[in-house]
């Protein structure tokens, strides 16, 4: 959210503490935690569902909380254009009416942003339907629709994603992308993933627990020691945007900006840009040159750092790019892997992940 | 008995029945989702006294009814300012139905509100929908098969209601005499043909009724 977002709540409820002070300039920030850390919660709030826990809340710029001055605004009031996990559409009316539902308060700039929003998201052909022969994926758009055409000062996205399966996931991502970048407005996007906190924010914002675990760049945050043990918990991955360079029948060489080149198991066109993820579990590390192999990712690698992690190891590669390969606390030994060592990380193109 | 006869007193009693139904349905919709919606001191005080017209002898409302909006009633004054003669008169009858059906109305509509998602109606107010446009376009459409059940049930409730109306509008023929009231009347006269044919209509009636409530119930839902 851009222009100065600003959250000061505390909220105290059966078993269950938010403390958070946050302050950010960025237009797009991520709040990433595992379930029941509080995003949700975060949102209520947020949305002025709590008005006694919000003790400041200024969204780009606006106040929309002050306990100070007593000034709670009223959620219609608010300007955030919420979308829930289930998209919430009404099943009373058709899809056409959901989207007009804020149109009172969205005006003619929110009309203007709707248009563009059934034009991102392909929902043109939906707009006759009705909200229940809808799939997960169609509702999901419809209700950034409709978040859209209500004007709002900020999207707030609930886990827009996590009840699509993978391959809906990866669609849903590339328009939520497009959307952000031409729609231009501030979001704030909960998730509990970090392919698409990596992918989706330019800032991100831990919690766990009820409290701010870190907050900063997402690479940086989601790398860091503070938030490792909870990221491993939940699966990070090495993700990157890269553009195709080569592309042949059933397979494809992307290039990121700073000039990793990974082998991926699909044809894509040249041109073409996509983001794609790695599991640290899928990286092999070879102290020698691996010779004649199957797989068709040799990426040489210089060793930046060794974490342990229980049994294993987190082993953090400079591959031009950043590269997390999780291996035993044995083969990490075995292979001498100090700072600076020269290693080559073996990554199979079957492993490899079409995100978005 | 004449035809005639019959179709007025049929006719006298679906208007009562038709206004006793309209007449409840926006204070019991709007009681219905303050209790589904809201906490408030004394909830469940309101809730058994919604439901008290239920349980109590209808000829028991009929009387305090007739306390209330009689000659020495606390709403004379009010009732004669206005010009208005509500004892022994159809509205009196409807009054009395309508009191009577409230509870049935207030529950089902209740029911109905509960069963909405409470974020529903946040997620309206979050795009910018006050209370009452959230309220008439969101919760409101959402519960309106409960609401129409609920009307339906007190609907027929109305048709047959007989003590308290008694009470309160009297039997009058040609002006309160309803199927229930017609009934009773004919029977104390011995006149039982005549009483048989009005239990005839008020019986096609109230199946008809009730068959369309639970039609409606029936129907795929929203």
């Amino acid at each position: 959210m851009s222009e100065g977002t600003r959250v000061r709540v505390s909220l105290a409820r059966a078993g269950f503490r938010l403390d958070a002070d946050l302050a950010w300039d960025e237009r797009v920030a991520v709040v990433f935690g595992p379930s029941g850390a509080g995003k949700s919660t975060l949102f209520e709030v947020l949305l002025g569902l709590h008005p006694r826990a919000a003790s400041l809340v200024r969204v780009g710029g606006v106040l929309l909380d002050d306990a100070e001055r007593d000034l709670h605004l009223p959620p219609e009031r608010r300007g955030l254009g919420w979308v829930p996990q289930d998209a919430l559409l009404l099943p009373h009316l058709r899809v056409r009416e959901n989207l007009r539902l804020g149109a009172a308060r969205g005006g003619a700039a929110g009309a203007g942003a709707l248009e563009r929003a059934i034009e991102v998201l392909e929902i043109g052909e939906l707009l006759e339907r009705r909200t229940t022969e809808l799939s997960g994926g169609e509702q999901q758009r419809v209700a950034i629709a409709r978040a859209v055409a209500s004007g709002p000062r900020a999207l707030l996205l609930d886990e827009p994603l996590a009840s699509l399966d993978l391959e809906l996931r990866a669609r849903a991502l590339r328009h939520l992308l497009r959307l952000r970048d031409e729609l231009r407005l501030a979001i704030l996007y909960v998730t509990h993933d970090p392919d698409e906190a990596l992918l989706v924010g330019e800032r991100v914002i831990v919690l766990d627990g009820g409290c701010v675990v870190a907050t900063g760049p997402p690479r940086e945050v989601l790398w860091s020691h503070a938030v490792l043990p909870l990221a491993e918990r939940l699966g990070i991955e090495n993700t990157y945007d890269a553009r195709v360079v080569e592309s042949s029948a059933g397979a494809s060489v992307a290039e990121t900006v700073r000039g990793l080149r990974l082998v991926l198991p699909f044809a894509l066109a040249a041109g073409e840009s996509v983001c794609v993820g790695v599991r640290a579990e899928d990286v092999l590390l070879s102290a020698d040159p691996p010779g004649r192999i199957s797989a068709r990712n040799v990426i040489a690698a210089r060793v930046d750092r060794c974490e342990a992690s229980g049994a294993d190891a987190l082993v953090h590669l400079d591959a031009r790019e950043p590269l997390i390969a999780k291996i035993t606390t044995g083969a990490a030994t075995s292979l001498g892997l100090a700072p600076g060592a020269r290693v080559f990380a073996v990554v199979k193109a079957q492993a490899i992940r079409r995100l978005a | 008995m004449s035809a005639g006869e019959i179709a007025e007193i049929t006719g006298l009693t679906l208007r009562v029945a038709l206004v006793a139904t309209l007449v409840g349905i926006p204070p019991a919709v709007g009681l219905a989702w303050l209790l589904a919606r809201r906490e408030f001191r004394g909830r469940s005080f309101v809730q058994a006294c919604i439901a008290l017209p239920m349980v109590l002898p209808p000829v028991a409302v009929g009387v305090g009814l007739l306390l209330l909006l009689g000659r020495r009633g606390p709403l004379a004054p009010l009732l004669s300012a206005l010009g208005v003669e509500v004892v022994f008169t159809w509205g009196a009858a409807a009054l009395a139905a309508a009191v009577v059906g409230f509870p049935l109305l207030v529950r089902a509509c209740q029911q109905s509100f509960a069963e909405i998602d409470p974020r529903t109606e946040r997620l309206a107010r979050s795009l910018g929908l006050g209370p009452v446009a959230t309220f008439f376009r969101v919760s409101l459409p959402l519960a309106r098969r409960g609401v129409l059940y609920g009307s339906l049930l007190a609907f027929t409730r109305a048709l047959g209601e007989f003590g308290a109306t008694a009470v309160v509008a009297g039997i009058i023929p040609g002006r309160t005499e309803t199927l229930a009231l017609g009934i009773w009347s004919r029977v104390q006269r011995g006149d039982d043909a005549g009483a048989l044919l009005l239990c005839a209509a008020s019986f096609a009636l109230a199946l008809a009724s009730l068959w369309a409530a639970e039609g409606w119930l029936g129907r795929r839902p929203r």
